[in-house]
């Protein structure tokens, strides 16, 4: 079985407990305006430039007969400072597990690894897949909660540990900053307080627009009790938008 | 701490308005045709005159340099003939030695005077009269207690811990003024114990007076550290190690370590170096507080291996009773402290050269990879062979003081660092894949792309560099030629003996040849441009760009490292978002305890901002303090030259 990835990250401190391997899965349901990792949101690879270092020595620009860099008409080979790459990987299920798993000594202690994206759970079965080969290597995974009730019960449940971003408690207000109706994640969130699995709820606080006092208070109110984390906005957040040749929505909207 | 100390020492460094310079010595000693010791005697009877008592108000440790230079005691001409005469290692005065503090501690000056020679009576003499001088300076301007301290030690035996921290502050200023460079405080936290235990025990001194003690202590190293000679400001080699295992096998890390390393979390001075020796037992509280001092930003501190450190010396012939009291020379290298006279860098063998110089004469005769090998082992062979004849007849200036405080020497050996490891494992790799697995590059043609810098071959310099297998990236083919590289390194050096008996230790520390060595090299078959710095230490390569921290210890910890045990740390730096908060720093220190259950020798943790050591290059005026490792020593970053500056700011980093 086939998944994308876009990134592998080693000793990932802030996605669960222990030492931890963080895996992200590229494509996401949600566009919200701040989000810090743009090549998460597309499903398929993309071409990702550092473009703040390049010389235009026009290398890359030279028709070139590499399979793989037709489809992105720039050469992925040449590039002298390798600022060229690719992001998203097409990873088989196997040869994911086994590069985790070559790792199984770094995760004693409570470590492992945490599942992430974008959002991990539209590649729900790749995921599964991936932790039918890692048997004994505990698992977490940071979710926006958006997807079906069924994929959702099904991986919380293969979980040892749930990081779940609520970030508005508003309806309205969440089709607006992040594309989706929050009705599926309150839902979700239910299903995850009554599962038993360990977990902490996230948001994200971006400034006037979930850092509100309202939003935080409502957001309190359906949370009732369950463990809550605020995450600080990542002044960086923008930084990696004109890699993809993406626009930064938060900076539109300013 | 003592605010208004740290403010004149360190910020505003008024304590340099004492200073004085004095007139050259050595056309006199000529003339005279003086016996080296006696020179060096004259010299510190002279210059222990020449100071002046200054008492900084407030201050509870004394002693400070007042004479800025240290004039020679020998002419040009005569450096030359002896020289002609002599392999002379550095400048020629001894340097990286651990000098037995406990002794002066235990029995004071005086006592050791029994048996001694004549320079050596006259040199306790000059710095005991240095010393009354200072007591009777602390007595005219009121500080009884001071010219209490002072009359007691370093005389006699320190009675508190207060006259231990004097003592030892007053040796150590003894040794620089004497000529000695390098000057490595050993094991303070196991000399220094009994007397702050005994303080702390009889309820004459709180946690807290202790704590300022120490920082107070560790201030007065940084007191006249701009004087002390070496490649960049900072590189003045006063280590001190913490922790580590005691001769009955117990640990050795106490209350002392422990506010050892807060003192100088506080402070975020250059000196004292701290080192701190851990093992498969270390208690996770301990990685804890180490990983707070990493955070810091210092470079400090540098962890070494007991499991792998003991084993490796005793199979160098070290006893196992001298083997378990090792501490760090100036840098990384391990040396016994009291009876080890080892001159532990005295060579430095390029690795990538002996790559290069097969690449260029055996490559296209090979015709397969064990061949290209073998030739590459005679080669380092070879290499390590040159190094070792060109140390004949070694010879430092004797130092009266310094002698008697070191003991009966039992080990002289020699260590030779292995420079630039993963650039040349790494072209072993690329030579291997491309040449003789794949067969996609043809000899000729690597040979010739090496030779131009790879200037008419920019999409093989991309294979080379950024698609060929390197360490840190999950590749046993990698893994395996730095495994064998070592090995062979170890081996070349393995039974040879150097003129006093004793033997050649092969080591992974890299010093200042991350730059010098790539002066007579080319490119190299990794795709490194020619001049592109090596990496410090024992590190991946500066362009590599590994799987991530697991995978980098993963490849560094594969070699057997008892074998290559002269020093020298893997060398890895993580961007500073990395220590956030309390949880985030207690997993950076469970970090590095896997590394050292891996069986890692040595580490070298660093704690980076790149965005601010570039906005110190263009803004150095705002950023006086700030403080980073350079390969085994930690410096202010404006004050280093550029390509120091530049190397760390190259240096890989992970980051969130």
């Amino acid at each position: 079985m086939i998944g994308t990835v876009f990134d592998i990250k080693e000793l990932a401190v802030h996605d669960g407990p222990g030492l931890r391997t963080t895996v992200f899965l590229k494509g996401c349901p949600l566009r919200c305006v701040w989000c810090h990792n743009p090549e998460g949101l597309n499903p398929k690879p993309q071409l990702y430039v550092r473009k703040h270092a390049c010389q235009n020595c026009g290398l890359c620009r030279k028709p070139c007969n590499h399979p793989d860099c037709q489809i992105f008409g720039r050469c992925l080979h040449i590039c002298p400072q390798g600022l060229i790459s690719i992001s998203g990987k097409q990873m088989d299920a196997d040869a994911l597990a086994k590069k985790l798993r070559r790792n199984a000594d770094m995760y004693a202690g409570g470590g492992g690894v945490t599942f992430s994206g974008g959002e991990p759970l539209l590649q729900a079965e790749f995921m599964l897949a991936v932790m039918d080969r890692l048997e004994g290597i505990s698992c977490a995974i940071e979710t926006s909660g958006y997807a079906a009730e069924e994929t959702f019960r099904k991986v919380i449940g293969r979980m040892d540990f749930v990081y779940m971003d609520l970030k508005l408690a508003d309806d309205a207000l969440h089709r607006k900053y992040t594309g989706v109706s929050n009705e599926r994640i309150l839902k979700n969130l239910e299903i995850l307080r009554h599962s038993g699995v360990p977990c902490v709820i996230r948001t994200p606080l971006i400034p006037e627009i979930t850092d509100t006092k309202e939003n935080l208070e409502g957001i309190q109110r359906i949370l009732k009790g369950l463990p809550h984390e605020l995450l600080p906005y990542n002044k960086m957040a923008g930084a990696k938008y004109p890699l993809l040749d993406m626009e930064y929505p938060y900076d539109a909207m300013q | 701490m003592n605010e208004y100390l740290y403010q004149q020492i360190v910020i505003e460094k008024a304590h340099r308005v004492y200073r004085k310079t004095v007139g050259e010595i050595a056309e006199e000693y000529k003339k005279q045709s003086l016996a080296p010791a006696e020179r060096m005697t004259r010299r510190f009877e002279w210059l222990c005159q020449q100071e002046e008592p200054v008492l900084l108000p407030g201050e509870k440790i004394s002693f400070l340099r007042t004479v800025r230079n240290l004039p020679d005691v020998f002419t040009q001409d005569e450096w030359e003939k002896i020289r002609k005469e002599h392999f002379i290692h550095e400048l020629g005065y001894q340097s990286n030695l651990a000098a037995n503090y406990a002794k002066v501690l235990e029995k004071g000056l005086l006592a050791l005077k029994d048996g001694a020679d004549a320079c050596t009576c006259r040199s306790i003499d000059a710095i005991l009269g240095l010393t009354a001088r200072y007591a009777e300076a602390a007595r005219e301007t009121g500080r009884e207690d001071i010219a209490c301290v002072l009359n007691r030690v370093p005389a006699y035996g320190a009675r508190s811990f207060p006259e231990a921290l004097q003592s030892v502050r007053i040796m150590n200023f003894a040794f620089w003024l004497e000529g000695n460079y390098h000057n490595c405080l050993g094991r303070f936290d196991q000399y220094a114990y009994p007397y702050f235990k005994k303080d702390m025990e009889a309820g004459v001194l709180s946690e807290a007076e202790a704590l300022e003690l120490v920082e107070e202590f560790f201030l007065s190293l940084n007191r006249d550290s701009d004087l002390y000679p070496g490649v960049q400001q900072g590189d003045n080699g006063q280590s001190l190690m913490l922790g580590g295992k005691r001769a009955d096998g117990s640990c050795g890390f106490n209350k002392l370590s422990e506010l050892c390393l807060i003192a100088s979390r506080n402070l975020k001075l250059i000196d004292p170096k701290i080192n701190i020796r851990v093992d498969k037992n270390t208690p996770d509280h301990i990685f804890a507080l180490c990983s707070e001092l990493t955070k810091a930003g210092l470079g400090f501190p540098q962890y070494s291996n007991d499991d792998v450190v003991i084993p490796g010396l005793i199979g160098c012939g070290y006893a196992p009773e001298d083997a378990v009291e090792y501490t760090v020379a100036a840098c990384w290298e391990f040396i016994i402290p009291g009876v080890g006279r080892d001159v532990a860098n005295i060579g430095a063998l390029s690795i990538p050269k002996m790559v290069d110089i097969c690449l260029h004469r055996d490559l296209r005769n090979c015709t397969d990879m064990a061949q290209f090998r073998a030739c590459l082992r005679e080669q380092i062979r070879r290499g390590c062979e040159e190094i070792c004849q060109k140390v004949d007849r070694l010879w430092f200036v004797p130092s009266p003081l310094l002698d008697r405080i070191m003991d009966d020497t039992k080990y002289l050996n020699y260590g030779v660092h292995g420079v630039g490891m993963s650039t040349g494992a790494d072209s072993l790799t690329a030579i291997e894949e491309h040449v003789f697995v794949k067969k996609d590059i043809t000899a000729d043609r690597l040979i010739r792309a090496v030779d131009t810098d790879f200037a008419e071959e920019p999409e093989l310099l991309h294979l080379l560099r950024y698609e060929t297998p390197k360490l840190g990236c999950d590749s046993e083919e990698a893994d395996e030629n730095l495994c064998w590289l070592m090995e062979a390194f170890a081996d070349a050096l393995q039974g040879r003996k150097n003129e006093f008996g004793g033997i050649w230790r092969a080591g992974s520390g890299s010093a200042m040849f991350y730059l010098w060595h790539t002066e007579d090299i080319g490119a190299s078959a990794d795709g490194r441009r020619k001049g592109e710095p090596l990496g410090a230490n024992y590190a991946v390569s500066l362009f590599a760009r590994p799987d991530g921290p697991f995978s980098v210890i993963r490849s560094m910890t594969k070699p057997d490292m008892k074998r290559v045990i002269n020093g020298g740390p893997m060398t890895i730096e993580f961007h500073d978002s990395m220590f956030a908060d309390e949880d985030a720093t207690f997993k950076v220190g469970q970090f590095v305890k896997r590394f050292i259950h891996m069986g890692g020798h040595q580490l070298q943790l660093n704690a980076v901002n790149v965005q601010v050591l570039k906005d110190a290059q263009a803004h150095p005026e705002k950023y006086p303090q700030l403080i980073v490792r350079i390969w085994g020593w930690s410096a202010y970053f404006v004050e280093l030259d550029r390509p120091y500056q530049d190397h760390v700011i190259a240096r890989q980093e992970y980051s969130l």
